[in-house]
């Protein structure tokens, strides 16, 4: 009762004040716009508001911060799916299957799903977010680790190989690749250099956006400029038909799990959508009977990366607001709004800003609620995008690509990345290795690699330690059966 | 064991930190200079840029904004931040490096460069391949543990609690090879006797949310990083690690009290300009970040990070002693422990 009356008050407060409404919905629009343009993001934007919010209430800034985060995460959706090109990170899963349905003129269906699921994920862990923040966020710290996160990661990874890949063994090579990339720079425990071939700007590592850009987006220009020179490119056929009710309630499973998913990694502090997304995607692999469809255009892979990416929004804010503890780029921002007005998150804030923290819960459950509204509305619009004849369409998505790249870091070696990324990309995928496996292998091998060197730190490099801790070595046994399987079928299967 | 301290005791710092660990600064440092200072020909015609060498959340970030903020207010110029971060500081470094020498960049950096510099001889030199315009921040580090806490209560229980786990003890920290905590926990294990796990976390989050979950069993960390868990009462610090206890922790035992006998190194921050920039432009920048140092908002962000329980001020030719200083002790400690110094 006492979770409802706070909410109506948050409510109140925020839809009750002229500047309020204003800020919220230049949120909602802005975090929608920045993170669909390419080569931008939410994170560009914040930065960019970052200052400004001095002059805001704390209330209005933090809020401001929380919606540009919800809606963000979704509008990267929409050029991952069009286009090939992952808004930001956590959008990348979507481009497995969004970018195929388009081709196969279903990118009505895909952005729908999107728009829906997207809802969806970010207003059910709002709700959760409401109801039990504190509980959850100390749950979360004391049972997961270093060790558990990289038992979960390996878990996902497990699974990984049949996403994209002609073969088996195809997929793991693509993984592993995507791994070895993972290394290069300093070893995130040790600061040991490697792999910089006397270039310091290597030290830095492979960032995985450029590389998510150049596989992805410049890759598919070189696809598409080969078929068009040799006479066989069909463009897209432009379809604004959303996904039937019928379509999406059949996804229901996928939904439920990306929500689970999705949630629990928001809750890890220095984790975030990104892994969300990845994870509910491979599960969504994992389970299903028709592995192979993933990769080709299966609606189930839009919906369970973006179910999973909004879901860990309100997630990442439990720990942020519980305990100060950001879960990711964004959220880390917040704590300087926080600080800007003389604030830390953290457990006082429940107590003494009581006001402020039920506002921004109340913003972030209508942020989610109106990407859908304006989700649909503007889907209507934007998916007209691809009419643009494919002569200017591929200057342009070189363009913001490129930009896309040098804006993450600011440093030119991104963009050679971006280019050898997208090189390399066009003729790994002419032999039907996965591009997809290549990302998923760097953006997973980067966290556990760290996780892996810290889990060991902490069982004193004996590797018996792991069965000391259930939910670690429940994940690792899970990931070596599924390991297992894979091998099975591929050997021992026709189909496979 | 015992040679390692002896070196970190050489109190090549000593004479340096002036230390006023119970003083409170009612006068600020840099007062005596002129209110406004007009630029040489204009400068600056447009607004400046600051390379920062990490992220805009950390200690870096903030401090650069900060010090943005406040040379904005004085001198009503803009200072546009732009983030490098990666290869602890080098990636920053090497972008700054290769920018004009025009003075309209300057480069925010921390004691990690000097570190960097003592272990490999041809990474910059902030004390002279910069012009230090400013060192802004000094601050110390301290040991937590959770306030709640029953196993041990304070550092006497807790070196007595460690010593029974017969090296199975973890404290986070980041424990990079040559690290500042690296350096200061050896010393610490050294005086103390003791044997602890160190498991490095690169990022702030998952550093504390290591000790707040019970994943670790104790945190090393500057005060001013973690005050907001000071603040709700979530950990306390039980080592201080500064000769004398600042009038903050008056009740935390500090080096002296423990019986730990090493001068300590310490985490500062500051602002550079290339050293073949315009000599009438450097003095410009000197005045303005050194001045801006006193703005009021600059005070007020320091107090709320701990910095003014030490004297966080040099100006470029105390800032090159301390920068000296740090790399002469860094690498005898370096040469101690076996690393190969370049």
């Amino acid at each position: 009762m006492d979770t409802l009356t706070n909410f109506i008050n948050g409510t109140i407060t925020l839809f009750g004040d002229p500047l309020g409404i204003f800020i919220f919905f230049g949120g909602v629009i802005g975090g929608m716009l920045f993170g669909a343009i390419p080569g931008v993001s939410m994170l560009t934007l914040a930065a960019i508001l970052l200052p400004f919010t001095a002059h805001l209430s704390p209330e209005h800034g933090i809020m401001l911060f929380s919606v540009i985060y919800c809606t963000g995460v979704y509008g990267g959706a929409i050029t991952a799916i069009l286009f090939n090109i992952p808004g930001a990170p956590e959008n990348a899963p979507t481009a497995f299957d969004g970018y195929p349905m388009t081709q196969k003129g279903q990118a009505g269906k895909a952005v729908g799903a999107a728009v829906t699921c997207s809802a969806i994920g970010g207003t059910v862990s709002a709700v959760i977010m409401m109801i039990a923040t504190a509980p959850i966020a100390s749950w979360a710290i004391s049972a997961f680790g270093p060790p558990e996160i990289f038992a979960l990661v390996f878990f996902g990874l497990a699974v990984a190989s049949s996403v994209g890949a002609r073969t088996f063994w195809k997929g793991w090579l693509s993984i592993l690749l995507g791994l070895l990339i993972a290394v290069v720079g300093l070893d995130p425990v040790g600061g040991i250099e490697r792999w910089d071939f006397g270039m310091p700007y290597l030290l830095a590592g492979i960032h995985f956006i450029p590389t998510i850009l150049g596989f992805f987006a410049v890759s598919e220009v070189f696809v598409q400029v080969e078929k068009k020179a040799k006479g066989s490119y069909d463009a897209p056929k432009v379809s604004v038909d959303f996904p039937s009710l019928a379509e999406l309630f059949a996804q229901k499973i996928a939904v439920i799990r990306s929500i689970v998913i999705g949630f629990f990694c928001g809750i890890l502090p220095g984790i975030g959508a990104t892994l969300a997304a990845f994870m509910g995607y491979n599960e969504a692999v994992r389970w299903s009977k028709d592995r192979k469809a993933f990769g080709t255009g299966k609606l189930e892979g839009v919906v369970s990366s973006e179910t999973a990416n909004n879901a860990a929004t309100g997630a990442a804010m439990i720990p942020l607001l519980a305990l100060g503890l950001p879960g990711g780029a964004l959220t880390a921002m917040m704590v300087g709004v926080f600080q800007m007005h003389d604030m830390e998150p953290g457990p006082l804030v429940f107590l003494n800003s009581a006001d402020l923290v039920w506002v921004v819960f109340s913003a972030m459950f209508f942020a989610n609620l109106s990407i859908l509204l304006i989700g649909f509305l503007e889907t209507k619009t934007i998916i007209n995008l691809l009419r643009i004849p494919f002569q200017f369409l591929a200057p342009l998505i070189l363009l913001l690509a490129t930009v896309g790249a040098y804006a993450v870091r600011g440093l030119p070696i991104d963009i050679v990345v971006m280019f050898i990324a997208g090189i390399v990309g066009f003729f790994l995928r002419r032999s039907g290795y996965s591009v997809a496996g290549i990302v998923l292998g760097l953006i997973l091998g980067k966290i556990g690699e760290q996780t892996f060197a810290q889990a060991m730190q902490m069982l004193h490099f004996e590797w018996s330690g792991f069965f000391s801790r259930p939910i670690a070595i429940t994940l690792i046994i899970a990931g070596m059966l599924t390991l297992l399987n894979s091998i099975y079928s591929a050997f021992f299967k026709k189909s496979t | 064991m015992k040679t390692t301290m002896k070196y970190i005791a050489s109190g090549m710092l000593a004479g340096l930190m002036t230390l006023v660990s119970n003083t409170s600064f009612a006068a600020c440092a840099t007062d005596s200079l002129p209110a406004s200072v007009a630029g040489p020909d204009g400068f600056p015609e447009r607004a400046l840029t600051m390379i920062v060498p990490y992220g805009p959340a950390g200690g870096s970030g903030q401090v650069a904004q900060a010090m943005a903020q406040a040379v904005t207010e004085l001198t009503g110029v803009n200072i546009n931040r732009d983030h490098k971060p990666g290869g602890s500081g080098t990636v920053g470094m090497t972008a700054y490096m290769a920018l004009p020498s025009d003075g309209y960049s300057v480069l925010e950096h921390i004691d990690d460069a000097s570190s960097a510099h003592a272990l490999d001889s041809s990474k910059p030199n902030p004390a002279s391949d910069l012009i230090p315009l400013v060192v802004s921040q000094i601050t110390f580090s301290q040991i937590f543990i959770r306030t709640n806490e029953d196993r041990y209560t304070d550092w006497g229980s807790f070196v007595e609690w460690v010593k029974a786990q017969d090296g199975k003890a973890t404290i986070a920290n980041v424990s990079k090879e040559g690290s500042m905590e690296r350096v200061t926990m050896k010393a610490i294990s050294d005086a103390t006797g003791i044997s602890i796990q160190q498991i490095s976390f690169d990022k702030g989050a998952p550093r504390y949310g290591a000790l707040a979950g019970g994943q670790v069993d104790a945190l090393f960390e500057q005060p001013g990083d973690v005050r907001k868990f000071l603040d709700a009462g979530t950990f306390k610090p039980i080592l201080t690690i500064l000769p004398e206890a600042p009038s903050a922790f008056p009740d935390v035992p500090a080096l002296s009290d423990a019986g730990l006998d090493f001068e300590p190194l310490y985490r500062f921050r500051g602002f550079y300009v290339h050293k073949d920039a315009p000599a009438d432009r450097v003095e410009w920048l000197q005045w303005a970040f050194q001045k801006a140092y006193c703005e009021q908002s600059y005070q007020d962000y320091n107090k709320s990070k701990f910095m003014h329980l030490i004297d966080s001020f040099r100006d470029t030719d105390g800032a090159r002693e301390l920068i000296t200083a740090t790399i002469d002790q860094y690498r005898e400690v370096y040469r101690e422990m076996g690393l190969e110094v370049k």
